[in-house]
């Protein structure tokens, strides 16, 4: 069997579990038949996608397995398929390990919820392992427009899945409201690109005009996707999902899509310097942005999430500096990190029933597994040396030493400082300490296959690091990591900001100091929502009432008027009718006259 | 006798019929009116017919003669109905057909 067949495998498998689970109902809503597909798949999935990289170490060479999509009469404007090369290889191995725990892992956590839905939730799962592999073997630009299309289907699917919940509801639509009108840039860029090249490939040569262009609007669909500022208000509030769905899509895979999609097009990129300096500008300033809003947050899982964000301006910044292999690298590293601290998220408010780090407290001591996977979680996020974390942000911060007078090189530092802080934070209160009520108190450790996964994934964010050399390999590129200044002080401000909160925080607990208690209320008078709640309902609501009077009364005024104007000559015609026939005799006396005058005179 | 005068007789008659037409408020008499000026054109037919010299006037004649002869029956049917309907011949009755 071929590389490529045995990717197309890890196709193949989701979608036949996915079709089947959409078309016999009863393998739904008996709710253990669809999990035990969906998991079943996603574990096949990752074992092609295993050979699929081993073979990939062995021979880099990119393999193509496709056929002809889009025809004219005489030539083949796209191909559906299959991409098989180390970039994809890796993907392909993140993407179906991560998803394999996170469906493990949800057998617990959804173990609680009516049949039909627990059904539901997996045979979703399905789909979107389907679509998030469509996305990562395509072979051309518009089959991996399908893909990232499609995982946005399954993203307002899953934040959606407690639909009953009217703000559940609401984040879906709002998720796939603003991801929407990034994907607008993907579509744009997509027409552009087809425009200057013919071709929907990412390695087109194209004239620096169209390639500014081409790539600033796919870049638009990257901010919308991978929640960068402006555009990244949709993320917290998806945290309305399930955990383990945050963990998957809004962690570790789907809003990686955007920084995957930037290394699949770096031909492109290469050509649009212009377009670099604004990812590299724009990635820095999310990241220090949204580490900024990650302190003040209480809900464990807002932390995460605008850790997110941070984490994935990180990579739009080290692909903005034009290095593939650190943003690359680092959403390797972040998908297994992020993963695991939101699982271990979820299990500690499976145990307590809150999101509020305030409500929990000590969990460290009745849910030993859990706390340690947090804290490695924690660890290697804040990037202290060893762990996977460390090896990526340091990639990440060498690419982008001086650029741009060295201040994303800064602001980088600091929010690594940040980072480390608000991970401290979370560790110190929700984890060590005394448990802060009834609720901590009785906290247990959860079963087996919420704990299996927290240990598999512990171990790969510990990890990881260890294989830079041969991921770089993968990339075609060589590694050898020194501990020269820059990881020096990196290292040395991840200390630091663990230090920082455990001084902080150890006596206080979860309540703000004061210099943070301005930071949360500049954060909301900042806040981004409320731009956009403004343009909503101030400048949409405005034009919509302006477009629907003019509809109302001009439009339609029209056309009544059109209509009243005829009844009102019938009214007044019917006069002539009088009903009284001497009258019509001489009417058609006088008709006979007429006519007999125009004979005479004509 | 010359054409003109038979001509003039022809428009004399069709003026009355037109006049009785204009001026008579009962349906029979209208009906009368009517075949007054019907006559004043078979008066014309023959006339001219005799004096262009041929039988195509006279036939002409015949078959209006006979469309008259219908078209009265059918006008004393209505006479007949209106009075049965309004109890009077008089045109002012029947007002059905007012918009």
């Amino acid at each position: 069997m071929s590389t490529a067949t045995l990717a197309l495998l890890t196709l193949a498998l989701p979608a036949s579990a996915a079709l089947v689970l959409a078309v016999v109902p009863i393998l739904r809503t008996k709710g253990w038949p669809a999990a035990t597909l969906a998991v079943l798949s996603a574990f096949l999935s990752f074992g092609c996608a295993l050979g699929v990289l081993s073979r990939c170490l062995a021979d880099p060479t990119p393999e193509v397995l496709a056929v002809p999509w889009l025809r004219t009469s005489n030539a083949v404007l796209a191909e559906v398929g299959v991409r098989v090369d180390g970039v994809v290889a890796s993907m392909l191995v993140v993407v179906t390990l991560v998803a394999l725990c996170v469906q493990v892992f949800s057998i617990g956590y959804m173990h609680d919820e009516p049949r039909p839905a627990f059904g539901r939730y997996f045979a979703y799962h399905a789909l979107f392992l389907l679509s998030m592999n469509v996305l990562v073997v395509a072979p051309n630009l518009l089959q991996l427009f399908v893909g990232w299309e499609l995982v946005g289907v399954t993203s307002y699917l899953l934040i959606g899945f407690y639909y009953r919940k009217p703000s559940a509801a609401r984040a879906a639509l709002k998720a796939f409201w603003v991801t929407k009108f990034a994907d607008m840039g993907f579509l744009a860029g997509l027409l552009t690109l087809f425009a200057a090249s013919g071709k929907f490939a990412w390695d087109a040569r194209l004239a620096p005009g169209a390639a500014t262009a081409v790539t600033m609007l796919l870049f638009l669909a990257v901010v919308g996707k991978s929640a960068q500022f402006p555009l990244h208000v949709w993320l917290p509030d998806a945290m309305e999902g399930p955990t383990p769905v945050s963990a998957l899509l809004h962690a570790a895979t789907m809003v990686a899509a955007g920084v995957f999609l930037v290394v699949r097009a770096d031909p492109l990129f290469a050509q649009a310097e212009a377009t670099r300096t604004v990812m590299l500008a724009l990635g820095a300033a999310t990241a220090l942005f949204a580490a900024c809003l990650a302190l003040v947050q209480t809900d464990i899982k807002k932390v995460l999430a605008y850790s997110t964000c941070s984490q994935l301006g990180y990579m739009i910044a080290a692909l903005g500096a034009g290095s593939m292999l650190a943003g690359f690298f680092h959403l390797t590293t972040h998908a297994f990190f992020k993963a695991l601290l939101f699982l271990a998220a979820g299990s500690a408010i499976h145990a307590v029933h809150s999101n509020e780090i305030g409500e929990m407290g000590g969990l460290a001591r009745r849910m030993p597994v859990t706390g340690a996977a947090f804290v490695i979680g924690a660890l290697a996020l804040a990037g202290v040396p060893g762990f996977s974390g460390f090896f990526s942000k340091d990639l990440v911060l060498e690419a982008v030493e001086g650029k741009l007078a060295g201040v994303p090189w800064a602001a980088l530092l600091v929010t690594a400082f940040l980072t480390a802080f608000y991970m401290g934070r979370v560790v110190v209160v929700a984890f060590l300490g005394a448990p802060s009520g009834a609720k901590a108190e009785h906290a247990r450790e959860p079963g087996w296959s919420m704990r299996g996964p927290l240990v598999v994934l512990a171990a790969l964010a510990a990890g990881t690091g260890l294989f830079t050399a041969s991921f770089a390999h993968l990339y075609g590129r060589e590694y050898h990591f020194e501990m020269g200044v820059g990881p020096s002080i990196a290292a040395a401000l991840a200390l630091a900001g663990f230090g920082a909160a455990f001084a902080v925080f150890g006596r206080r607990g979860a309540s703000l100091p004061r210099v943070l208690g301005l930071v949360d209320r500049l954060a909301r008078a900042s806040a981004v929502d409320r731009f956009y709640e403004f343009g909503y309902r101030r400048v949409a609501v405005t034009v919509a009432g302006g477009l629907g009077w003019l509809d109302r009364y001009v439009v339609d005024g029209l056309i009544n008027l059109l209509g009243y104007e005829a009844l009102e000559a019938g009214e007044r015609s019917r006069a002539v009718q009088t009903g009284f026939a001497p009258d019509y005799l001489l009417a058609a006396m006088l008709g006979v006259v007429g006519l007999a005058a125009w004979g005479v005179l004509r | 006798m010359s054409l003109s005068s038979c001509l003039l007789l022809s428009a004399a008659l069709f003026s009355v019929g037109v006049y009785g037409l204009l001026a008579r408020r009962h349906l029979v008499a209208i009906l009368l009116s009517i075949e007054l000026m019907a006559n004043a054109a078979n008066v014309a037919f023959v006339a001219f017919g005799r004096f262009h010299g041929g039988t195509l006037g006279q036939t002409f004649t015949v078959f209006a003669i006979a469309l008259t002869v219908a078209e009265v029956a059918v006008g004393l049917a209505l006479a007949m109905l209106l009075f049965r309907r309004h109890g009077d011949t008089a045109l002012a009755v029947a007002t059905e057909t007012k918009g």
